[in-house]
């Protein structure tokens, strides 16, 4: 069952749509940093002092992560760094869900105005989207990982 | 493999930083209307959901400077003191009851007959495409608001309680109430927020201008 799974063109195609869907939700939030901040600032869950280091920093960090990927090196780093941000995007949904507060995601910069309902609408599909995209990290987590059978491996590299 | 397992780490970290750096520069790069202050906001605090802002109270006026109590000097004879001239403190000036209220079209209208200043919150790029005739650009977003604040000041010379009308893009906008607690905090409090926003002011067929700020 595993065997296809680790199978390495399996890997590197989620390698490089992990990359590739990083790297595009990456341009537009480089491109525009005060609407991230705004977008951020939305979620209700960030001090007013953590908004623009936020919204200038997690976007190189997405872009140098999918760079990664996409590029071949560093694979666990840029995987586990992926993998930390989905949970604390799904986190930032989740929570605004719970209380029924309707934000623009920001996932891949700016949106059109949308109605309350949209929005929760388009925040569920987000929190399913960021779940999925959460599955194909743990499966280049686990087809990367360190293996003291094999010498040299170059997941890693 | 430790030293494998000790490297991912580390090459987590030069991540970090290297999306740190690029984060500088890029944002000294970026033209202002792009670029975001390090040090942070200052409209609100602490930063509250949109739909949540609560009017913030009036600031109370300082109390009048107390006679200073002069306990630790020795009993002198005390001379009998002279009387001084007094001196008529102005009267207060007439705080509204809300410094912050939403006001209507037809109010914002009537603002605008009677020569009341316009701030647009919303960013740069849609005060170019349009905004209400007249109107200050004050993105409460881009990283030279207080500039254009003092600009804005510096020409206008608003009263603390001379009225502004703030107004973003309606709807469940809220720059235009970021705004307002920023002015709100540096001793503005006759702050008028047009609830509806550029688009009731396009759709009511009131004078636009539009081009750079």
């Amino acid at each position: 069952m595993t065997r296809w799974l680790l199978h390495a063109r399996v890997t590197l195609a989620a390698r490089v749509l992990l990359g590739l869907v990083f790297v595009a939700a990456a341009l537009p939030k480089l491109a525009d940093p005060p609407g991230f901040a705004k977008a951020i600032w939305g979620y209700g869950l960030f001090p007013a002092w953590s908004l623009s280091p936020l919204a200038l920093v997690l976007p190189w960090l997405e872009l140098a992560c999918g760079m990664a990927l996409c590029l071949g090196f560093w694979i666990r780093a840029a995987a586990l760094w992926i993998g930390a941000l989905l949970l604390s995007f799904c986190l930032a949904l989740g929570i605004n869900l719970a209380r029924h507060h309707p934000v623009d995601c920001g996932c891949f910069g700016g949106s059109i105005p949308k109605t309350d309902a949209e929005r929760l609408a388009d925040m569920r599909w987000s929190l399913a989207r960021d779940a999925a995209l959460g599955l194909l990290v743990t499966h280049l987590l686990w087809s990367t990982r360190p293996r003291a059978a094999e010498p040299s491996s170059p997941a890693d590299g | 493999m430790p030293s494998k397992l000790s490297a991912t780490p580390a090459r987590m970290l030069a991540l970090a930083g290297l999306a740190g750096l690029a984060a500088l520069l890029s944002n000294a790069l970026l033209p202002v209307s792009r670029r975001l202050p390090w040090s942070g906001f200052r409209p609100t605090s602490p930063v509250a959901p949109p739909g949540k802002v609560a009017p913030p109270e009036p600031p109370t006026p300082a109390p009048a400077p107390a006679q200073p109590l002069n306990t630790t000097r020795p009993a002198q004879p005390v001379a009998v003191p002279t009387p001084r001239p007094r001196i008529e403190a102005p009267p207060p000036p007439a705080v509204p009851a809300s410094p912050i209220r939403e006001i209507s079209g037809p109010e914002a209208w009537k603002a605008f007959q009677s020569g009341q200043p316009f701030l647009d919150a919303r960013r740069s790029e849609d005060f170019t495409v349009g905004h209400v005739a007249g109107a200050w650009c004050a993105p409460v977003w881009e990283a030279d608001l207080e500039d254009r604040l003092l600009t804005f000041k510096a020409s206008r010379r608003p009263g603390p309680e001379d009225p502004i009308v703030i107004y973003c893009s309606g709807g469940d906008c809220r720059d235009s109430h970021l705004l307002a607690a920023r002015l709100l905090n540096e001793g503005y409090f006759h702050l008028l927020i047009y609830r509806d926003g550029f688009p009731d002011w396009v759709a009511a067929g009131h004078p636009v201008a539009k081009g750079q700020p």
